[in-house]
């Protein structure tokens, strides 16, 4: 709708106003650095007067503001998020892509700047991916106190896993859900990232479907996980209801083989961890797009596909990914076997030294494996540099220090790094314990909180001890309300 | 006649032998002059070598002395690289510790 006429002159006059103010700027400046320009044709070149007192000032005004941005933490956050910095950083693609017929390969690969408080699992999450695939995409980079300022490649590319284009399929190996919808004429794809069964209990493979759908759904919970508990000294009820409580989430896709679903989850940083009995976990916000957009009875086919050779723009591209059972030497030999008949069908020739680093490495990310063509013989993972976002998609948020609440003393380090990774740890728990590292001099220390009561306390101690085994110590209020 | 001869013959051989047998006085100074010449100059030699040994022997200290430190110098910068290794295997265990801790709290 559009403003009244009034309104729509008076923002108007103004952008004139502005525009003639910085023209004015751009003039001056101009005289003074005597620039060949159009903007001072009356205004002789003055570079060997001193330069005005103001424009200096201003200049030096600048620096200061800049360096102050950049020392402080909010101030580099700014900083980071400055156009010239790289893309926007939701200008990247991350789960909807269109299929070319004759191509498996899609997306592209990204790439960040970490800022001071940034974990992986808060990346990856922000980005919809696993941290399975963060992690294996950047050897070296410390999942919970990775090197401020650190790149990190964002593997937003992905090769289509070898499976009919139809209704949802699932790769163990990449730890990736793949929903293939028609659009119009053409062929489109919804990607998630997943959380999978462990090794005790590992997710079923093969055909199955969606038996039905169930919005914010009961846990009852399983006699196996029930025992596990009592075990641990946490007795669990015979469900539990919807609620943040509830490792189920808002959202569950019942599948067609008994005891097995699709569901959310209060745990996000379990996404890309074999962490489940069996189920399929994803981010809350993309079992959300996932549980609207999947009708009752589409097929599902959960595979697990280590080896992943795709063709994009005539060159061929090999994705590895640590094996879900087994070596994968069977799966290793079929990839070669399927790569050595590439090359004799279509007469391209692959990079065979690069294939067994390729292979070697299991980063998760497509890399070209043809010895010619553009990205042949290039080493390097060429990436879209993207800005840092201002806010990561639920990232734990941690409330200041108060004299007047409880805390849990969760643990005292020497080694401040060590103190934040637990702390980090912490954070990310589902749902969320806040915590924090107080440092004084050389001694970091560990606290979760604040809590409003010492009951509230002695929970989240409690849960500290079962699930990460903690024994924290509750510590009474500064100043007793 | 004959007789007398030979003596006489013999007796000049005798002092000529006698006569060439001794030295003069001034060939015995010229010999302690020279005795005393190698004297010096075989103690002048020996001082040399003296001093080039000793040098040598300084040398060789010298030469021990900057060894043993170089080997002191590897030793501790062994010693560093080890510990070094040794606090990263160490925060690479930790941190495994920590992973693994975190995944099994991510479980149901």
């Amino acid at each position: 709708m559009l403003a009244p006429v009034s309104l729509r002159r008076k923002a108007y006059a103004g952008r004139k106003r502005v525009k003639k103010r910085y023209l004015g700027y751009v003039r001056r400046m101009a005289t003074h650095f005597s620039l060949p320009s159009k903007l001072s044709p009356k205004a002789p070149g003055r570079s060997l007067e001193r330069p005005p007192r103001s424009i200096v000032c201003q200049l030096l005004l600048l620096s200061i503001c800049v360096l102050m941005l950049h020392s402080c933490a909010v101030g580099r956050q700014f900083l980071e998020t400055l156009p010239f910095l790289g893309q926007p950083p939701d200008s990247i693609e991350k789960n909807y892509f269109l299929v070319d017929k004759d191509e498996s390969v899609i997306g592209r690969l990204a790439s960040i700047r970490l800022g001071r408080s940034d974990t992986l699992p808060d990346i990856a999450r922000h980005f919809s991916l696993g941290i399975n695939t963060l992690s294996a995409a950047n050897p070296g980079v410390d999942v919970w106190v990775p090197r401020d300022g650190a790149h990190v490649v964002l593997p937003l590319s992905f090769v289509l896993p070898e499976a009919p284009k139809e209704g949802i399929v699932i790769n163990l190996a990449a730890m990736r859900l793949f929903y293939y919808k028609r659009n119009g004429d053409l062929q489109a794809v919804s990607t998630f990232p997943v959380g999978v069964g462990t090794e005790e209990r590992p997710t079923p493979m093969g055909r199955m479907y969606i038996a039905r759908k169930k919005w914010r759904p009961t846990w009852y919970v399983p006699a196996s996980i029930a025992a596990d508990h009592r075990k641990k000294g946490d007795p669990l009820p015979a469900s539990v209801p919807p609620g943040p409580l509830n490792p189920l989430g808002e959202h569950a896709l019942y599948l067609s083989e008994p005891g097995y679903l699709v569901h959310g989850t209060n745990k996000p940083a379990s996404v890309g961890l074999r962490a489940t009995n069996g189920c399929i976990r994803l981010y809350p916000e993309d079992i959300k797009r996932l549980f609207d957009t999947t009708p009752v009875k589409t097929p599902v086919k959960i595979v697990n596909q280590p080896y992943l050779i795709g063709r994009r723009e005539g060159e061929v591209y090999l994705e590895v990914h640590t094996p879900y059972e087994g070596s994968g030497s069977a799966a290793l030999k079929k990839a070669y076997a399927k790569l050595k008949k590439i090359e004799k069908q279509t007469g391209d020739v692959l990079d065979w030294e690069k294939i067994k680093k390729v292979v070697a490495e299991a980063r998760g990310i497509p890399i070209a494996v043809s010895a010619t063509g553009p990205g042949g013989k290039t080493d390097g993972v060429e990436t879209i540099r993207l800005r840092h976002p201002a806010k990561l998609y639920g990232q734990p948020q941690v409330p200041k220090f108060r004299t007047d609440a409880w805390y849990v003393l969760a643990a005292d380090f020497r080694d401040a790094v060590d103190a934040r990774r637990l702390a980090a740890i912490i954070n990310h728990q589902g749902p969320q314990i806040p915590a924090r590292v107080l440092s004084i001099s050389d001694k970091h220390r560990v606290l979760a909180g604040p809590f409003n009561s010492k009951g509230e306390a002695k929970a989240a101690a409690k849960r500290m001890r079962i699930d990460l085994e903690i024994d924290g110590i509750v510590v009474a209020p500064v100043e007793q309300g | 006649m004959m007789k007398k001869g030979r003596l006489m013959v013999s007796m000049m051989l005798a002092l000529a032998f006698a006569v060439g047998g001794c030295a003069t006085k001034s060939d015995l100074k010229e010999a302690q002059a020279r005795d005393m010449a190698i004297s010096a100059k075989a103690d002048q030699a020996a001082q040399d070598a003296q001093a080039a040994k000793a040098a040598a022997d300084e040398a060789l200290m010298k030469a021990n002395e900057a060894t043993a430190r170089a080997e002191a110098a590897e030793k501790r910068a062994e010693e560093r690289e080890r510990i070094a290794a040794e606090k990263e295997r160490i925060a690479e265990e930790k941190a495994k510790q920590a992973e693994a801790i975190f995944q099994k709290s991510m479980k149901k």
